[in-house]
């Protein structure tokens, strides 16, 4: 769709997006504002402090930053959600390729089995898995959690990747084919480029679980605190006297900084067109 | 691809497929596997190791797997051993559904339901007609109305009250599909919106908007926090009252009446979960050639047309299993409920409260009750019936097909 609207709907368009932006963006606005604020209150019941920083410190950001060991913490989470990302991409898509390109014995059955068993509760399966870790050798390590989320982003990626790739004209490789290409070499030279969107979204998808996960990394990191994810790391400040809510805030909003860099850097590949004039 | 077959194709294909196949047996199937055999136990706090010395144990417990040895020290307690009958830990969540009168109740309530399914069957049928006598939404009005008539014709309030007397099961499950209900189609909905409107180039501010309507799944590491602000705006002095005390209104304990808190809860999830869609399906949208959008304008297609016959059937294998997945992850919710409500508000203690879904259900029992081995029968019923549901949608929406077909 990519005719220039009229104006009218130009107008409904925007109204629409900032009534959205409104929704999606009041909520992080208090948690901001929380931020600012000193003492160990989530809350604030003076109404204009709700809507606008009436109490504005740095301090909250200044503790978390300089005292205590986020930084440290943001770096073991960014390796674990660098590598879930990568290692669920190359997993997933080549998995996705087979099933979408080759007709194999049991490629249905193998579709229906990954989706099937997503079905299964994961908070209960956890003790299994920390268990089958400990027998391996990788509790308490970022390489054991790692594997666990690549894991668990594989069933989403694979079928994510299997719907764009059959949407992209089976032709162009079947050209590359007759040109005397394999199918591993059309796959890496044809149809990879042409899914960049889908490649986009599927690397977001392993970045976002290894990034914002509490229960898995909580669970199979339980200690020492130099080895712990940002996330847990960050709840952890809590104890039974006090919840540091202005301490929460503001890493809060430290910890969102990376994600929201990384959507930017791959946003960019959500363009159309790839595909288009191939198939003539 | 097509011509070459034999051993070197299945070489290639277990290459491209292999590790994740190994992966999912891994962390998966076995963990599925374990559990299975767990709720056929009575492990619980009192009995939580394994006894090596029983065969299936000693295979299927890792405790007991010999490079688990010396890694972790071994409690004392008593050993957990299978349950005498086996299914104890089932007939006791959902033994009394299969009583006569809940049986027939149960059978009532499937009726009702009876012209929603014909209509969905005759849709199906005329869709590949090219005419057709009655168009899509007639009909489903005629099966909604069908349903409702049936319902009260044959007392169906009768019938559902007749269940919640069959234990926490019912109550719990039933719930839990009202809520995935309610909150798929919301997320769904605004996600599409959403990324249709971002996908036109000529917007200035698109990143922007982007970026901004991508906040919600950007905080999801954050969960707890967000949901705790999103709690906050339901509480009696919070955003919403406030603003309501503001324009003339009395404020309204939302979080203690049933309906209020179940909505609040549908509300802040739809808040988490829409930027998902609406990302994955702005990555669909990419895959949409612009010369099918010049040929309907020159056909002289409406925008409404262009969206229902063109893109959305263009972007439906990339967008169902988002949809699908997104259903089970939806049955599955946890944190929003227990950090809002808590599964509150309850009537009573030891009944089920008005938002306690699936998972904060389950969650409650193993960890604050330690009943391992009942959660775990718990898990494998949740599993049977999601299963079900899942190959059911993948037979109706036939997305399993690969792009040859």
């Amino acid at each position: 769709m990519n005719r220039k609207p009229s104006p009218r709907v130009m107008v409904l368009m925007y109204v629409i997006l900032i009534l959205a932006a409104l929704f999606a963006f009041y909520p992080v606005w208090f948690a901001i504002l929380a931020s600012g604020r000193l003492g160990d209150r989530l809350y604030t019941l003076n109404l204009g402090g709700m809507f606008f920083p009436t109490e504005w410190t740095w301090e909250n950001y200044r503790i978390m930053l300089v005292e205590k060991p986020l930084l440290n913490w943001i770096r073991n989470s960014l390796y674990v959600a660098i590598v879930t990302s990568i290692a669920s991409l190359l997993i997933s898509t080549s998995a996705a390729f087979a099933v979408s390109r080759f007709r194999f014995y049991g490629r249905e059955v193998m579709l229906i089995f990954l989706l099937a068993i997503q079905t299964f509760p994961g908070v209960l399966a956890l003790v299994a898995v920390a268990q089958i870790l400990t027998a391996l050798g990788l509790y308490r390590t970022h390489e054991g959690l790692i594997l666990a989320y690549t894991i668990g982003t594989l069933v989403f990626a694979t079928w994510n990747m299997k719907g764009y790739f059959d949407t992209i004209p089976i032709d162009l490789e079947e050209a590359a084919m007759i040109d005397g290409c394999g199918p591993v070499q059309s796959f890496i030279r044809i149809a990879l480029p042409l899914a960049l969107p889908a490649l986009a979204v599927t690397a977001l998808l392993g970045f976002m679980a290894g990034w914002g996960d509490f229960i898995f990394a909580s669970v199979l990191i339980p200690a020492p605190d130099s080895m712990k994810l940002a996330v847990p790391g960050l709840f952890s400040l809590a104890n039974d006297q006090s919840v540091p809510w202005g301490y929460f805030a503001a890493g809060g909003m430290i910890i969102v900084l990376p994600t929201l860099i990384v959507f930017l850097a791959l946003q960019r590949f959500l363009i159309g067109g790839l595909t288009a004039g191939g198939v003539k | 691809m097509i011509g070459w077959s034999g051993r070197r194709k299945a070489f290639t294909v277990l290459l491209f497929v292999g590790p994740t196949l190994l992966g999912i047996l891994l962390l998966n199937v076995f963990p599925i596997l374990l559990s299975t055999y767990v709720s056929f136990t009575n492990r619980n706090k009192f009995h939580p190791n394994p006894d090596c010395s029983v065969v299936l144990t000693s295979v299927l417990d890792p405790v007991c797997w010999p490079m688990f040895q010396g890694r972790a020290g071994r409690g004392l307690a008593e050993p957990y051993s299978l349950q005498t009958p086996l299914f104890q830990n089932y007939i006791d969540l959902v033994g009394k559904l299969f009583t006569v009168e809940a049986v027939q109740a149960l059978l009532l309530i499937l009726i009702c339901f009876l012209p929603l399914m014909i209509a969905a069957l005759l849709n199906r049928y005329w869709e590949r007609k090219i005419t057709r006598p009655v168009s899509a939404s007639t009909l489903w009005l005629f099966g909604l109305g069908g349903g409702l008539l049936l319902a009260f014709a044959l007392n169906a309030n009768a019938a559902y009250q007749q269940l919640l007397t069959t234990g926490d099961f019912f109550v719990v499950v039933w719930r839990t599909i009202l809520f995935v209900v309610a909150r798929v189609p919301l997320s769904f909905g605004l996600g599409l919106v959403l990324a249709l409107i971002l996908n036109s180039s000529h917007l200035p501010g698109r990143t922007f908007f982007r970026v901004i309507l991508f906040l919600p799944w950007a905080t999801s590491s954050l969960a707890i926090l967000m949901a705790l602000v999103w709690q906050f705006f339901f509480r009696e002095q919070g955003v919403i009252n406030q603003v309501l005390r503001i324009i003339g209104f009395d404020g309204y304990a939302w979080l203690s009446d049933p309906v209020t808190a179940f909505a609040a809860i549908v509300i802040t999830d739809v808040w988490f979960s829409y930027p998902f869609f609406m990302v994955v399906i702005l990555g669909a949208l990419q895959s949409v050639p612009n010369d099918v959008y010049e040929a309907a304008d020159v056909e002289g297609a409406s925008w409404w047309t262009q969206l229902t016959r063109i893109t959305l059937p263009l972007i439906r294998p990339a967008i169902l299993p988002a949809t699908v997945l997104t259903s089970i992850t939806a049955f599955q919710m946890f944190g929003t409920a227990w950090a809002i409500t808590q599964g509150g508000p309850t009537r009573g203690a030891g009944v089920p409260g008005a938002t306690e879904f699936v998972i904060v259900y389950a969650y409650k029992q193993i960890y604050q009750s330690q009943n391992y081995g009942s959660a775990s029968a718990f898990a494998v019923i949740l599993f049977l019936f999601l299963f079900a549901a899942t190959l059911y949608s993948l037979r109706y929406t036939r997305i399993t097909k690969g792009a040859y077909e």
